[in-house]
């Protein structure tokens, strides 16, 4: 088995700051893990142990929160996994520019202007119609180990 | 050809419409097979059987086609007609249609299309069953006449079967488990039943046990297969059938005779422990029967005739497996099973020769135990042996349980028991050798016989402890369990290194485990003064093997060994709890009558010794070695099964001095070993010291054992919980170090948030509930304070930093956040009177960081849900102590909270790459609202139980108002989508039908908005699939709907704008609520699909609705008639009308009678139309 070998191998991939450890089994279906460098948001957990009578390992099956992939892993229970600092954070929409980016009021009043418009296509027309229809729109930016995008939607504005 | 009888006008049979209709039906029944164009087949198919009488061109089809899928369509044809047609079917034209059946099976008799025979006959059987209640004795008498000669008097084979196939479809038909449906009340069904059972059914048996009787010398003289070999079998099917009719006559003897009553009464108790768990179904025909099956030598016939089959299954055409055999079989299994009031009150007499002559026959299967089995692993076949055990398996729910024993001594010098025990060694030995092996038979057969072990075992725990078993008995019990045992650790030893990854069955695999062993308990307790020992030396020899081989060999096996005998040892000592405080086994109490000294007693020796070995996982170095997490999995699990029994029983708190006078000396000798037993790990025993040790281990496993999630979550679901269960523990435990160490680790050490999250929350709950041990209220008062305190201190500094925004989302924070959640959610699940101030205290604090806790966290939803469920839990403890002010601040936050909850959410769209991220994030949705659903659930019941000092109007606070105001902010966000998971739907309409009912005056109050949501929501609720939710929407409209109408008879306004038509400025009319719930409803109830039980509900609620729009009714009513364009049709659609609203003496108040009575009315009112009206 190469369970250990993953776990490593992740570590090593993982910028220090963005991610923290923490004893894999205390990480609960919902929760988030690095797997294979990726930020995850664990869907499964199941428990085993290596022989009757050897200690407990966590099977976690997870998706890689940007790209919706499925990633899985194994990891003794008693041992540190990475856990991503996931961010989220509501900017408002002021500006969509032709060539697919945002521009984004920050807290501070200046603005963000270096995120493209997501992939998703219930989004992208959530987001290009209220726009046009010239409504107040909030968005939420997922962000986690140096990786931004588009998460969520909300309109603020009077109908 | 007959006529259709109500179609006056129907032209003469014309020949070519029927050609052409029997062609259309012939081509669509091929290109269905061929797979070309099939929906407008079936659509051909389907015109046909919706067709208005289509009977004509289905006889002609069934007498013409030559292809038989046609003639099989045409026969469902038929029935689904009539059926639907039965109301206005003329008498002579529906007896008529079941002659035709009938005359049709047996003019085909032999056909070779079987499958067409059997549907005609079923249909003819269906029809017979619909008319059943109108035709008059005479025209059943000339039905059954002609059945019975076909079945008795003709001789020839294949008219036999007809006759035989048809009474089979009957009897099917016309017992309720298997009948199909038809659109008729269940009351129906009922009287069918009743009516079969008193007058025919017995009759039906003696014909077919004719038809057998007649051929069965034949068959016995032949040594070939002949034909008669087929009605034979037919026969004895429908008599198995016929048997395994749930006779009724049975209930009222037992009500009837007093008697029975005693005599029975045991046995009644019995079946239903037996519901699931055995394939063994009593057969109670009742006295009536006993001329037919006991007095007639009729079971003698049977043993002959199969004794006779056993000697020709080497010749041709027979077979251990042939259909003969195998009926012959099942019925002398279901013989067996035959008891009640068939039996005369002889005390059993007569039951018991009859059982000793049915053993006579069957002993032959199963005797000499190995020659079978040996013979079955040279390739016989099993189903004989199977259908032995299955026989004594039944003669051990009926009998006695020293009659059962009794039963084999007058065959051979030993009991039944014995036989018993031999054959299941056999079989045990027989698995052995083939442990690899899946499911064999003789698993099943190992199966059968534990359950007859258990159902003997059962009875003699049932009847008291007066029948103890023979000394025979006894040893055949411990012999047993000594090779189960031995076959146990067998198992356990080969399997030590097999490295399964069965995951999904796990669970399945320990519940089907867990049975095993309790039958196998029984019957260790059934000699537990040989077993009890026998456990302990196999014990100790487990333990001095692990000590010897330390540091030499691999203890695995032996690991895996200790593992088995403990869970053995645990069940055979005690039993599962079941939230209720167990005994000590019934079977332990009574013997060892000869121990005095409580040292010495058997059991306090084995649990002495599970408990020291346990004890010696608090050494680090022996617990390295020895104690892997599997094994003190079982350890954890033996203490909390043994500790719930046997550590502080209630029991020896009592003086047992009371009534000892009476005892005699045996008794008194009993008595003193029980109370040796009970007190000595009693509260003024061991039993301290001992519950010390249990801690300690507890603690060790929480902390010693990281991430081993089952050993830790049976620590804190089993142990501990147990433990606190219980008062007199719980006051022992808080004045121990080693309860206040786990305290104090856990309230403020980081060490134990590495446990799992629901964990911890279970151990704060133990904890909390541990308070009540405290001597004062103060005292448990301050240690909720002094448990939790550094808690929400915790949370408070948190929830008070300036960039908590900022690090809010940090792993670490989170996991420290939901951690604490999960625990302050588990001490308020602890709320008790008694520690209510503290938790309050505890939850008033906090509620501040959780609102920010709310914002700060509104994308993080596992957080979310945490924080909602703390409130719901903490307000479920609370709110019904609260004073008014308290209760004033206590809703204040609740609402605060769900309208930040509500801001967050609304109009939120999130979305994600992957489909399982998108419906977790659904999932979660719902179990949030639910959760809110709860929350308001539980402000509701301020209203019912209030312990509050003033009212709470003083504070200008109106439990309803907020409720109402609640939904109103929780129902925008439950879309139709979340409304398909059941449990939220439930929760959803059951609290809007409980506000409804209980405030309807407070929806007159509401905003135009939230009305009209309330009645879409009704209106959803309506025509929802899901009977429950239709059945509390009607419960609400029927409350709207009266409270409108009583206030409107008191002059006042009702609901007033609500149910008022008016037309909107631009000339649209809007309709008031009710009249279109009136609409809607009558329409559902006339046209559309829905389950009969509604009809009383529905009934409810049309009744107010009809009585506040009497005038929109009439409409409704007219133009309903209007529509109906035949004159047949629309009389008596007129008629049923009329006594819908005026029969029964049905007034316009709204009382209890009068609701009663419109029931009624619409019970025969929708009997009468529906048929018609949902056709046309």
């Amino acid at each position: 088995m190469s369970d250990e070998e993953h776990h490593f191998e992740s570590k090593a991939d993982a910028g220090a700051s963005k991610t923290y450890p923490q004893q894999a089994g205390t990480i609960r279906k919902n929760g988030y893990t690095v797997i294979k460098g990726r930020p995850c948001k664990v869907v499964e957990v199941s428990t085993s142990k290596t022989g009757k009578h050897g200690h407990a390992k966590c099977h976690f099956v997870a998706i890689d929160i940007f790209t919706g992939k499925k990633l899985e892993d194994i990891v003794p229970s008693s041992h540190n996994c990475d856990v991503p600092h996931v961010n989220r954070t509501d900017y408002q929409l002021i500006d969509i520019s032709e060539d697919g980016f945002v521009s984004l009021l920050t807290d501070n009043g200046s603005t963000k202007d270096d995120l493209r418009l997501p992939t998703d296509e219930n989004l992208l027309t959530q987001i290009k119609e209220g726009f046009a229809e010239g409504k107040d729109l909030v968005v939420s930016v997922m962000s986690a180990m140096g990786e931004e995008q588009i998460c969520a939607l909300k309109d603020i504005g009077p109908k | 050809m007959h006529q259709a009888g109500y179609n006056q006008n129907c032209a003469p049979p014309d020949m070519a419409k029927l050609q052409a209709t029997m062609r259309a039906i012939e081509l669509a029944c091929s290109s269905i097979q061929m797979h070309a164009n099939p929906s407008a087949a079936e659509a051909t198919i389907l015109s046909l059987n919706q067709s208005p009488q289509p009977y004509q061109a289905c006889q002609f089809i069934l007498e013409n086609s030559q292809l038989a899928n046609a003639r099989f369509l045409a026969a469902g044809a038929i029935r689904d007609a009539a059926i639907r047609e039965w109301a206005f079917l003329e008498a002579d034209y529906k007896k008529s249609l079941i002659r035709f059946c009938w005359l049709f099976i047996m003019k085909h008799a032999g056909s070779p299309e079987g499958y067409v025979q059997s549907k005609v006959a079923s249909v003819a059987a269906q029809l017979l069953k619909r008319g059943w209640l109108d035709f008059t004795v005479a025209e059943k008498e000339a039905i059954f006449l002609e059945v019975k000669q076909a079945v008795t008097g003709s001789h020839i084979v294949d008219v036999q079967l007809v006759g035989i196939n048809f009474l089979e479809s009957l009897v099917s038909e016309f017992s309720p488990s298997t009948s199909t449906a038809m659109g008729l009340p269940r009351e129906f069904h009922e009287q069918c039943r009743t009516s079969l059972e008193m007058d025919y059914i017995k009759e039906f048996y003696c014909w077919a046990q004719y038809a057998a009787l007649n051929v069965s010398h034949r068959i016995t003289g032949s040594d070939t297969a002949i034909p008669e070999v087929k009605v034979c079998s037919a026969a004895l099917r429908l008599m198995l059938q016929i048997l395994n009719w749930d006779f009724r006559a049975k209930k009222k003897a037992v009500e009837s005779s007093k008697r029975g009553l005693d005599v029975y009464c045991g046995e009644i108790k019995q079946e239903s422990n037996f519901l699931g768990r055995s394939e063994c179904i009593l057969v109670q025909p009742g006295s009536s029967w006993c001329d037919v099956l006991i007095s007639s030598g009729h079971v003698g016939w049977l043993l002959n005739l199969y004794g006779a089959l056993r000697k020709k299954f080497s010749c041709e055409g027979y077979w251990i497996d042939c259909p003969l055999a195998v009926s012959a079989r099942k019925l002398i299994v279901q013989f067996c099973s035959i008891t009640g009031t068939i039996f005369p009150s002889d005390s059993g007499y007569m039951h018991g020769q009859y059982l000793v002559q049915l053993l006579s026959g069957i002993i032959q299967w199963i005797e000499p135990p190995d020659a079978v089995l040996k013979a079955i692993e040279c390739g016989r076949s099993e189903s004989e042996l199977l259908d032995g055990c299955r026989a004594l398996l039944s003669m051990a729910t009926v009998s006695k349980p020293l009659v059962f024993d009794q039963l084999l001594k007058s065959l051979r010098p030993y009991g039944t028991l014995t036989l018993l025990s031999v054959l299941m060694s056999e079989v045990i030995k027989c698995l052995m050798e083939n442990l690899s092996e899946e499911e064999t038979w003789s698993w099943v057969a190992r199966d059968i016989l534990l359950d007859t072990w258990t159902a003997f075992l059962m009875h003699l725990d049932g009847s008291g402890h007066n029948d103890m078993l023979p000394a025979e008995g006894i040893s055949a019990a411990s012999n047993l369990f000594a090779i189960i045992v031995q076959s146990e650790l067998k198992a356990a030893s080969t399997s030590a290194f097999s490295d399964e990854n069965e995951y999904d069955n796990l669970h399945a695999s320990i519940a089907a485990m867990d049975e095993r062993l309790s039958s196998y308990a029984l019957i260790a307790r059934a000699a537990s003064s040989a077993t009890i020992p026998f456990l302990t030396t196999l014990f100790s020899e487990c333990v001095t093997r692990l000590h010897q081989g330390r540091g030499t060999s691999d203890p695995t096996e032996t690991l895996e060994e200790l593992y088995s005998l403990l869970l053995i040892a645990g069940h055979v000592l005690a039993d599962e709890g079941q939230g209720e405080t167990p005994l000590v086994p019934k079977d332990i109490q009574a013997q060892f009558t000869d121990v005095v000294d409580a040292d010495k007693h058997p059991v306090v020796i084995l649990s002495g010794s599970i408990i020291r070995f346990a004890e010696q996982s608090l050494d680090p170095e022996m617990r390295t070695s020895f104690f892997s997490p599997r094994l003190m999995e079982a350890v954890i699990w033996f203490l909390a099964r043994w500790s719930s029994t046997y550590l502080m029983p209630p029991e020896e708190n009592k003086g047992n001095k009371s009534g000892c006078e009476n005892y005699s000396n045996a008794q008194l000798r009993s008595e003193h070993s029980k109370n040796a037993l009970l007190s000595f790990f009693g509260e003024y025993n061991q039993g301290k010291l001992v519950l010390d040790i249990i801690i300690r281990i507890s603690l060790t496993t929480l902390v010693s054992y990281p991430g081993e999630k089952d050993l830790q979550g049976l620590t804190c679901y089993q142990l501990l919980h147990g433990l606190v269960r219980r008062k007199n523990v719980i006051a022992h435990l808080v004045s121990l170090d080693s309860w206040r160490d786990l305290a104090n680790v856990f309230a403020n050490e980081r060490g134990l948030f590495s446990l799992n999250a629901t964990h911890q929350r279970s151990l704060a709950e133990t904890l909390a509930l541990s308070a009540s041990g405290m001597k004062t209220s103060e005292a448990s008062n301050e240690y909720i304070k002094s448990l939790t305190s550094h808690m929400t201190a915790n949370l408070v500094a948190l929830s008070c930093k300036n960039d908590f925004k900022n690090i809010a989302q940090q792993p670490d924070i989170l996991l420290l956040v939901s951690c604490l959640l999960e625990r302050l959610r588990g001490v308020a699940s602890a709320s008790e009177p008694r520690i209510q101030k503290a938790i309050y205290e505890m939850g008033f604090t906090v509620m501040n960081p959780i609102l920010i806790f709310l914002e700060a966290y509104k994308h993080e939803s596992v957080v979310v849900y945490l924080l909602l469920k703390f409130v719901v839990h903490w307000v479920d403890g609370q709110i019904i102590y609260l004073e008014a002010r308290e209760t004033a601040a206590a809703v204040d936050f609740c609402m605060r909270l769900l309208r930040l909850y509500s801001s967050h959410n609304i109009g939120k769209i999130s979305v994600s790459l992957s489909n399982s991220l998108r419906s977790e994030a659904d999932t979660e949705r719902y179990k949030d609202l639910r959760a809110l659903l709860q929350l308001l659930a539980n402000l509701c019941s301020k209203d019912l139980v209030d312990f509050a000092s003033e009212p709470l109007e003083a504070y200008g606070v109106s439990i309803s108002q907020v409720v109402f105001m609640g939904l109103h902010i929780v129902t925008p966000l439950i879309t139709s989508e979340l409304l398909k998971y059941p449990k939220l739907c439930h929760s959803y309409f059951s609290l809007l039908s409980h506000m409804l009912e209980v405030y309807p005056e407070i929806v007159a109050q509401l905003n135009n908005e939230a009305f009209v949501h309330i009645a879409e929501t009704l209106d959803f609720g309506l025509h929802h699939q899901d009977g429950e939710v239709v059945d509390l929407s009607l419960r609400a409209l029927k409350a709207l709907a009266s409270y409108h109408y009583k206030e409107k008879g008191m002059g006042k306004v009702g609901l007033g704008s609500h149910a008022t038509s008016y037309k909107h400025p631009g000339g649209k009319v809007q309709e008031g609520v009710l009249s279109r719930f009136l609409c809607s409803l009558l329409h559902l109830l006339l046209f559309e699909d829905y389950s009969n039980d509604l009809v009383s509900s529905a009934a409810d609620a049309l009744f107010p609705l009809v009585l506040c729009e009497q005038s929109v009714y009439q409409n409704l009513v007219n133009e309903l008639l209007e529509r109906q364009a035949n004159q047949m049709f629309r009389l008596r659609l007129t008629n049923a009308l009329q006594s819908l609203t005026n029969s029964n003496n049905l007034s316009t108040t709204l009382d209890r009678v009068n609701f009663q009575r419109f029931r009624k009315n619409l019970h025969s009112f929708l009997i009468e139309v529906r048929g018609f009206l949902q056709t046309i």
